[in-house]
């Protein structure tokens, strides 16, 4: 009988993964590239609505993908394959991986077969049909392990299940005007393994732990839905005390759900924001900023979206033209404005290595007002000939990595909250993250908030409901005139990427600051 | 993938094995096996690219359990899965889990009941040609596509004529992106509770191309969707080639309303983004819909039906049963502005049944209308698709067509329009002020165009509008809509809408994007 899964796994079948990834894939025939990753994950989960128990249960996860640059007909090209594997595959494991690398394997070279052809047949189109290549990386054999105070594989199902229960009937409680709740968490320990042909073998190890409310009102100006997420990597303990370190937010989970019951009970009475007739100024909150930097920031610096390789999906980036037509080294900002992604410090997009072993470092998007760097890839990175900075994740081994954000945030500046709203004569300030709806290429952007206040003579007045900003990016960044000492960061469980989608978990986050821009209401 | 008879047999092990077991009073066995085969594509003249970015594949099969316990009320319901493994030891540990996460949901009320004579609603509709492709065939279905775009821009005298000479075409900033999807299903289902193990197997094909010529500040986009392998012409990027082509030199317009045409994508991302999560039965459960408490009453022009069907033989969505066992089939959402059905699985239909509160979310007492909440759609899907053995049963809309009780053609609606916009793509629609209020915004991003005088009369520059409006006064102020339908798809999404052009009388509109020009 094959044992089940356990993220133990891995110490088993390393020196196997390390081996077909060194050994056999190498030994292939125009082979210059392989890597494979494993993942495997265990922990609990749970969901609860209205007070009562809707689902329970164990969550197990194993799974592995393969990349491979291969020449053949005097191209490089690359393949991929993924798969979920189980217990049975274990004491098969060499097979398994040695046949997902022989599929990568076979389309790679198949394709740069295509590639060199279209190449010949194009004469100048063809020409950008270039040889795949990565900028290179250092070698790293490294283990990192979890950091957690309750071992998810050791949390009960009764437990979890019955404080989700307390939840949802404590959200419910909150007032009759709250008609639907829902309440879900889980808490994994999550391992994953990087094996590369160059000699890499990474494994990391890390504790996650998440909770979703959801909150249906029916207020006196009409039905409102609020939901909002909390986490961070660590256990369960941060759902039953919170978690308090300098600029995460991560409440307890009670406080976290019943705070925002109340705060839609209180927003579901309000009369909906009138629309502006131009810009007007807003102070935004560490909450909306979080939604702000990730869409207008973080998005728009990911080296692939600029390079047009996301142009059927999710678009491109005004930050790049061409390899030599960017925004690098040009003042986009306000000078107050400074913005980074950063993996090295603790949030919920933290890692030591990315998913093809390269370190993670600080990245520097805007630097005073000035954009500075793309987050890359060794593959984008070699096209623009600069060093790859570890911004290549998948959220399972089994897909393909892609450029994501990190722990990407606005980083303080010197103001106190209360100061930018206190100087303000008339404006708005602009509270919690709602629905986002960004332009193609991150120039433009309408992001909803779940409050909005009007601010008259420096004092917070009206709130109001129903209300988004609206503005050009780029506007929005200029008109920056503070940002404040406040720095919060909060956990993005939901960002989707990709073909398929790809679901990914990151940090974001930033101080008060205070802009220009349009107040958009229904 | 597993053959479709280890997985029956699988199931029929599963079966009688858990009769066997004390605890057990009833329980589900749903085995699948899927692979989602994908092309990549990303071509660009002026960055260095690889054409097909990413020939890959995922892979997964593995066999799930939905079990209820015996004794007490109410009733103990769990669920387990085990991934890659179909064996009895497979079986046991899903068995393990289900009973180690069992809980006492009050609004549980049974396992789906299939009746004595459980039935496919079509069979043997699914290409094998399409469910044996090999590494190869993956990777030449995206180099027609890629090869295709090529030679549409080769071919260009538009591109040379811009660029002055064939050498500086590339300088234009020529691109290609999109994908090629092949999709791999096979299901077996039982239960403890009937004697049939039912089985299931279908695939698709789709295609689908961005293109532009980025110095026009033009896109276009073109795409296909079969579900057949000889339907695949490898023709979505030469198709998005030439939007582009034709769409390049396009004008702004200033803020205001304006009188538009919506194209097929446009109707099927406001169909899918804001109208489906609204029809939902799951929806009005949690008195989260737009139409709350509007089963049975206009929603929406009388000019306007939907709706969705899963046993359309040759429609790409089309399965022969749902992953609860239960027949595919149509439910008619909106019949000619009338809110008269609702998507859901059973545990959606079963509790609204019983919920005291039902006649206040729907409108009407759902025992009276039992058809409007037939549970025709409890899919198991994933990412990028699939039957998922580790999933329980949500609500996924299939074919979901979109009809008129007096359809025009195009030209038709063009002069209805008389002077205003053609939208042929939008992006990045969502419900800004939630599912309720039905707002939603969202920015054009090409294949668009100014309509003068009941005519085409230039592009609309892409990414330099937004509209900011509401679902209900869209589907209200429907001035007309088209004769032809396209299947089309919209990214993450799993159903396939086939959606007419539709005129509509207002959309308000604001100019964004003004700096990015200013810079160029």
């Amino acid at each position: 009988m094959t044992d089940r899964v356990s993220i133990d796994v891995i110490d088993r079948i390393r020196p196997t993964v390390a081996q077909v990834a060194q050994g056999y894939a190498k030994r292939l025939p125009g082979m210059q590239h392989c890597d494979i990753r494993v993942e495997a994950s265990e922990g609990v989960g749970a969901y609860a609505e209205n007070g009562t128990p809707k689902g329970s249960g164990e969550e197990r996860g194993f799974s592995f993908g393969v990349r491979v640059l291969a020449e053949q007909g005097g191209a490089v090209a690359p393949g991929y394959y993924g798969k979920s594997l189980g217990a049975a595959d274990v004491d098969n494991i060499g097979k398994t991986l040695r046949e997902g690398v022989r599929h990568a394997y076979d389309r790679a070279r198949a394709s740069a077969t295509h590639k060199a052809a279209s190449r010949g047949r194009f004469g100048k189109l063809g020409e950008s049909l270039y040889d795949s290549a990565l900028a290179s990386v250092d070698i790293h054999v490294d283990t990192i392990n979890a950091v957690y105070e309750q071992d998810p594989r050791q949390l009960s199902l009764e437990k979890i299940m019955g404080q989700l229960i307390d939840v949802s009937k404590a959200v419910g409680g909150t007032s009759s005007k709250v008609r639907y709740n829902g309440a879900g968490a889980m808490s994994l320990l999550i391992r994953d393994l990087f094996c590369s042909s160059n000699g890499s073998n990474i494994d990391h190890t890390y504790a996650q732990t998440e909770a979703v409310v959801f909150v249906m009102v029916n207020g006196d100006t009409g039905p409102l839905e609020l939901y909002d997420f909390n986490g961070h990597h660590r256990g369960w303990e941060i759902m039953e005390r919170g978690y308090d370190h300098e600029y995460i937010v991560a409440p307890d989970l009670m406080s976290f759900a019943t705070d925002l019951a109340q705060q839609a009970v209180a927003t579901a009475d309000a009369p909906p924001l009138p629309t502006s007739d131009g810009d007007v100024t807003v102070v935004t909150d560490p909450h909306y900023n979080t939604l702000l930097v990730h869409e207008i920031v973080g998005h728009p610096s990911e080296l692939d979206r600029a390079m047009k390789m996301e142009a059927g999906y999710a678009g491109r980036s005004w930050l790049l033209n061409s390899i030599n037509d960017t925004q690098i080294g040009k003042q986009i900002a306000s000078p107050l404005v400074n913005a980074v992604s950063d993996a090295t410090i603790e949030g919920y997009g933290s890692f030591p290595y990315d998913h093809e072993g390269t370190p993670a470092r600080r990245v520097w998007h805007i630097r005073d007002g000035i954009f500075e760097e793309f987050l890359n890839s060794r593959q984008t990175a070699e096209i623009l000939g600069v060093a790859p900075n570890g911004g290549y994740r998948a959220n399972d081994a089994a897909m393909v990595p892609l450029v994501r954000m990190t722990n990407t945030f606005f980083l303080p500046g010197e103001s106190t909250p209360e100061d930018l709203v206190k100087d303000v004569e008339h404006g708005y300030y602009v509270k919690g993250h709602r629905v986002p709806s960004i332009a193609e290429s991150r120039e433009n952007f309408r992001i909803s908030a779940n409050q909005v206040y009007e601010i008259n003579h420096g004092e917070l007045g009206q709130l109001y409901r129903d209300g988004a900003i609206q503005a050009d990016s780029k506007d929005y960044f200029t008109h920056v005139d503070g940002v404040g000492t406040d720095f919060k960061m909060y956990p993005i469980p939901n960002c989707g990427k990709g073909q398929p989608m790809q679901a990914k978990r990151m940090g974001n986050g930033g101080p008060t600051m205070r802009s220009m821009a349009k107040v958009v209401g229904p | 993938m597993l053959p479709l008879a280890q997985l029956k047999r699988a199931v029929q092990e599963a079966v009688a094995y858990l009769r066997t077991v004390p605890d057990v009073a009833e329980a589900e066995v749903f085995a699948s096996s899927n692979a989602n085969l994908l092309t990549r594509l990303s071509y660009t003249s002026n960055i260095p690219s690889n054409g097909v970015e990413e020939p890959k594949s995922l892979e997964s099969d593995g066999i799930g359990l939905r079990v209820v316990f015996k004794g007490g009320s109410p009733l103990l319901v769990g669920f387990g899965s085990e991934s890659g493994d179909m064996s009895l030891t497979a079986v046991r540990e899903a068995l393990d889990k289900a009973r180690k996460g069992a809980v006492r949901d009050p609004e549980f009320v049974s396992l789906p009941r299939l009746g004595d004579r459980p039935r496919k609603s079509i069979s043997n509709y699914h290409d094998r040609k399409l469910m044996h492709l090999t590494d190869r065939q993956l990777v030449e279905l995206g180099w027609a596509v890629v090869d295709g775009t090529l030679d549409a821009f080769q071919s260009s005298e538009e591109l040379l004529e811009w660029a002055k000479s064939p050498d500086a075409i590339p300088d234009l900033g020529l691109i290609l992106t999109g994908d090629v999807i092949v999709l791999q299903e096979r299901i077996a289902l039982g239960g403890t509770h009937h004697d049939h193990v039912l089985t299931d197997e279908s695939a698709l094909i789709t295609s689908m191309s961005t293109s532009m010529v980025e110095q026009q500040f033009s896109k276009g986009t073109g795409w296909h969707v079969g579900s057949r392998l000889d339907e695949f012409q490898g023709t979505s990027g030469a198709e998005a080639a030439r939007n582009a082509i034709r769409a390049a030199g396009g004008s702004r317009v200033p803020d205001g309303e304006y009188r538009v045409v919506l194209g097929p994508q446009p109707v099927t991302d406001l169909i899918n983004n804001l109208l489906i999560p609204s029809v939902q039965l799951g929806t009005f459960q949690a008195w989260a819909s737009a139409f709350e408490g509007k089963l049975g009453k206009r929603i929406a022009s009388p000019l306007l039906s939907v709706y969705d069907h899963g046993a359309l033989r040759g429609h790409a969505a089309s399965k022969g049963i749902t992953d609860e066992g239960l027949p595919t089939g149509r439910t008619d959402l909106i019949r000619n502005g009338r809110l008269v059905g609702l998507l859901s699985n059973w545990y959606e239909t079963q509790r609204i049944l019983h919920d005291p509160d039902a006649k206040e979310k729907l409108g009407v007492d759902p025992a009276k209308r039992r058809k409007a909440i037939a549970p025709r759609n409890g899919f198991r899907t994933g990412p990028g698709g699939g039957r998922h053995f580790d999933r329980d049963p949500g609500v996924t809309p299939t074919n979901v067509i979109i009809d008129g009780s007096e359809t025009v053609p195009s030209e038709e609606l063009l002069r209805r329009v008389g002077n205003g916009l053609y939208i042929g793509r939008i992006w990045y629609t969502y419900p800004i002020n939630g599912i309720t209020q039905a707002d939603f915004t969202c920015t054009v991003i090409g294949d668009s165009y100014i309509i003068r005088d009941g005519r085409i009369a230039e592009p609309l520059k892409p990414n330099t509008v937004r509209i900011n409006d509401n679902l209900r006064r869209v589907l209200n102020g429907i001035l007309g809509i088209g004769d032809t339908r396209k299947p089309t798809i919209v990214w993450s999404a799993d159903e396939m809408v086939h959606a007419p052009e539709i005129a509509v009388e207002a959309l308000h509109i604001n100019e964004i994007g003004e700096f990015l020009e200013a810079e160029s």
